[in-house]
């Protein structure tokens, strides 16, 4: 028997809704629970789970079409052999609903676990910089209190971002998970996989999810320590003057016990240095992804606006305006590529919050141009990964000339945000320095 | 193998060991007897509307009391039978009637003890059906309970099976203030394993039915076995209900359903009454007022809607809540 996938009635004034995207590529499997489906209302994106395990049978609904609430998107048939007749079925269960009152019983076709949970808060905004009253169960305020979280901080996924008990104790979960690196500071620093360790340092401004594209491949075969620095993800933001990069430095040193392959995007990139410098009995391998010594007037200026429209409380404009300087036209030329990268941007950038910025860039400031000399003491088998329509590190390629021995790697059409933009390419690079390192 | 009863069976047993135990209980109510004890004649007793208190005006023909079709006068004399001393069981047929002898109830019964400083005590129990399902319509289908509750000086109970429909009664007879006990009309067919002999299921006492972490749900009288289908219906999906059966009314087990709550931090309420100043609604206040903190979603009321008892069988079924309507409750609070 086959299940099917609606366009669910979200609340009391949504008509229709649009699907964004299917992340089960047609005829795979798909458990029940899993997110089959992406869709928009009313500015907010909803994952929708599949509500029964089996294969992704039929697509009716194509991503960026507009439809009314409980039109037929999708069928989920228990076997791929099962026999399915997809004319047949719409017209069993394609039930678009005209007005908004008839809506109601377009969310019933949902049906038993069809629970359409929002990932984003009411406004369209992702959750984690919700401005005003924050969206919360009494109880989850009530245990978020209790252990001393500000409920800020907590992403919520329940109905329409609400917080809820169980997004409080996932939240002290991951933070009973923190490293601790120092006097009174711990990081947040997510594991996967097993083997000899691999670091991911992310840039400016941003956490690991910025090496979301690299964790599942090198996860395969290596123990991937993402570091999150101070001020980012769940990280202690201690207030200090400025976070510099050497004292990054040695937070990461601290973590690892055995020479791991170290891998920095830009301002990673920095940290990943300075490691080589002062910590190079833990520096199997060096990674640098568009790094530099002397930052350009332009990167200074971004990291500038970057600070201000980040104090101002809208992931969604600071994301409108970082996507031109970090990715490239090619990207940006292909409208439905922006927005996903506009989307996840705005998720990733909108979660570190103004003073962390403000430090960060205080660093980043203090350290450009300390280490031009020192580039040639490196030892540790280097890469450097640099994307032709980069704006900001523009000489990250010719630095990889400085470093004894390194190499480099320019991937065409990518621009300062080069692993997200070119995972492949970039992947395939660091597979291959790993391998001889 | 211990012995099953149906609802009406238990209840026509409790009325029997009530009789027996107690030379002051006297039934009354329409058609109870139903011409069983005139004299000279052998005909069989009517024993109510739907025959529960078959056998008794035999067993025990000075004091099972047929009465006119007089809600008023049934009231009226329990209640002053009730001030002299005797333990007065009447039977309103449906709950529907009350309208007619609320006086009685409201004004006499619920504040004696009260306006007497304690020395006056009105030991009723009026026994009644409650609940729509059997298509009797607009006028005989009602679940008035929350009428009774809302009355300071009166006891109300419903009870959810044949073991507590007996428990109850007895409790509710032998207690020393008028209790209204309510029969929910679908489960009087029901059967389950009832104990032999003498038990009272204690006044205020809440039940757990079924035993969960993830949500409660609160029902009374025919609704703990709707919230229990719907629970073995979400269990399939990995959600575990809790299922708090409330039995008494007034008084009102409040810790049983807050540590519930507490447990779980999501309640769903299942009335089959009304939703306006209902016990679902009493319910959630409950819960908002002295459970906030445990609350992990919005409390949910599943009741009928605002309107008559339909007699149509399909509206009836529409009208009433059902399993379905508790599973999408459960989905919807998140």
């Amino acid at each position: 028997m086959a299940t099917p996938i609606a366009m669910p009635k979200l609340g009391l004034t949504m008509s229709e809704g649009k699907v964004i995207a299917w992340p089960i590529p047609l005829g795979e499997h798909v458990d029940k629970g899993q997110t089959v489906l992406i869709i928009e209302s009313e500015k907010a994106e909803v994952e929708i789970e599949a509500t029964a395990a089996g294969i992704l049978r039929h697509i009716y609904v194509e991503p960026e079409e507009v439809v009314p609430c409980g039109s037929l998107l999708g069928a989920i048939t228990a076997g791929a052999d099962e026999p399915f007749d997809a004319e047949a079925f719409h017209a069993d269960h394609h039930r678009p609903v005209a007005s908004a009152d008839q809506g109601m019983l377009a969310g019933a076709t949902l049906g038993p676990g069809g629970a359409a949970r929002a990932g984003a808060g009411e406004a369209g905004e992702p959750a984690a910089r919700r401005v005003g009253r924050v969206l919360a169960a009494p109880a989850a305020r009530a245990l978020a209190k209790n252990l001393g979280f500000p409920l800020e901080t907590i992403p919520g996924r329940g109905p329409g971002g609400r917080i809820t008990k169980e997004d409080v104790e996932a939240f002290a979960e991951r933070r009973r998970a923190l490293r601790r690196v120092a006097e009174g500071v711990s990081l947040e620093v997510p594991q996967q996989g097993t083997g000899r360790p691999v670091v991911l340092l992310p840039g400016f401004g941003i956490d690991v999810a910025a090496f979301a594209r690299q964790v599942p491949v090198l996860a395969q075969r290596f123990a991937v320590l993402g570091v999150n620095p101070r001020g980012v993800g769940l990280s202690d933001a201690p207030e200090t003057e400025g976070y510099d990069v050497r004292t990054a430095a040695a937070d990461v040193a601290s973590l690892i016990e055995e020479p791991a392959h170290v891998i920095g995007a830009s301002l990673g990139a920095a940290v990943a240095l300075e490691m080589a410098f002062e910590h190079h009995d833990r520096v199997r391998s060096l990674t640098l992804v568009t790094p530099f010594v002397f930052a350009s007037p332009t990167l200074l200026a971004v990291i500038d606006a970057w600070c201000a429209v980040g104090a101002m409380g809208s992931p969604t404009a600071l994301a409108k305006m970082l996507l031109p300087w970090l990715f490239a036209a090619e990207t940006l030329a292909d409208p439905r590529a922006r927005d996903r990268v506009e989307r996840g941007l705005a998720e990733i950038a909108g979660r570190v919050s103004a003073p962390s910025l403000a430090r960060w860039a205080a660093g980043l400031r203090a350290w450009s141009g300390t280490r031009a000399d020192a580039l040639g003491g490196v030892r540790a088998p280097t890469l450097v990964v640099a994307g032709s329509r980069d704006l900001l590190t523009p000489g990250a390629e010719a630095l990889a000339q400085e470093i004894p021995g390194a190499k480099s790697v320019v991937v065409s059409g990518a621009g300062h945000a080069v692993a997200l933009e070119a995972a492949e390419a970039v992947n395939e690079a660091i597979l291959n320095h790993l391998a001889g390192a | 193998m211990a012995r099953t009863l149906a609802t009406t069976h238990a209840i026509n047993e409790a009325l029997h060991i009530a009789l027996q135990s107690d030379p002051d209980v006297i039934l009354l109510g329409e058609d109870i007897a139903g011409g069983g004890t005139r004299e000279g004649e052998e005909i069989d007793e009517v024993g109510g509307v739907i025959g529960m208190t078959k056998g008794l005006c035999k067993a025990f023909p000075d004091r099972v009391f047929d009465t006119p079709i007089s809600e008023m006068g049934i009231l009226g004399t329990a209640v002053g039978a009730a001030t002299t001393g005797l333990r007065p069981v009447a039977e309103l047929m449906f709950i529907d009637f009350i309208g007619v002898c609320l006086d009685p109830l409201l004004n006499q019964a619920a504040k004696l003890r009260y306006m007497f400083g304690g020395k006056a005590r009105v030991p009723l129990t009026v026994r009644t059906l409650t609940g729509a399902g059997m298509q009797a319509a607009a006028q005989h289908s009602q679940s008035l309970y929350w009428l009774t509750t809302g009355i300071p000086g009166l006891k109300t109970v419903i009870a959810s099976n044949a073991k507590d429909a007996k428990g109850l009664l007895l409790a509710a007879i032998r207690d020393d203030d008028p209790v209204i006990v309510c029969e929910a009309k679908g489960i009087l067919n029901d059967s389950c394993e009832v104990p032999e002999g003498d038990y009272e299921i204690p006044l205020g006492e809440a039940a757990i039915a079924r035993r969960g972490g993830d949500v409660t749900l609160v029902g009374m009288g025919a609704t703990v076995k709707t919230a229990l289908q719907a629970a073995q219906h979400l269990a399939k999906e990995g959600i575990e209900c809790e299922v708090v059966d409330l039995r008494s009314l007034q008084p009102l087990d409040e810790a049983t359903v807050l540590s519930s709550l507490e447990k779980t931090g999501r309640l769903v309420v299942v009335d089959e009454s009304t939703p306006r100043c209902g016990i679902a609604s009493d319910i959630a206040a409950l819960c908002v007022d002295k459970g906030f903190d445990s609350l992990n979603a919005p409390v949910k009321r599943v009741t009928a809607p605002h309107t008559p008892v339909p007699f149509a069988a399909v509206l009836e079924r529409a009208f009433m809540p059902s399993a379905e309507k508790v599973v999408a409750a459960v989905h919807e609070m998140g």
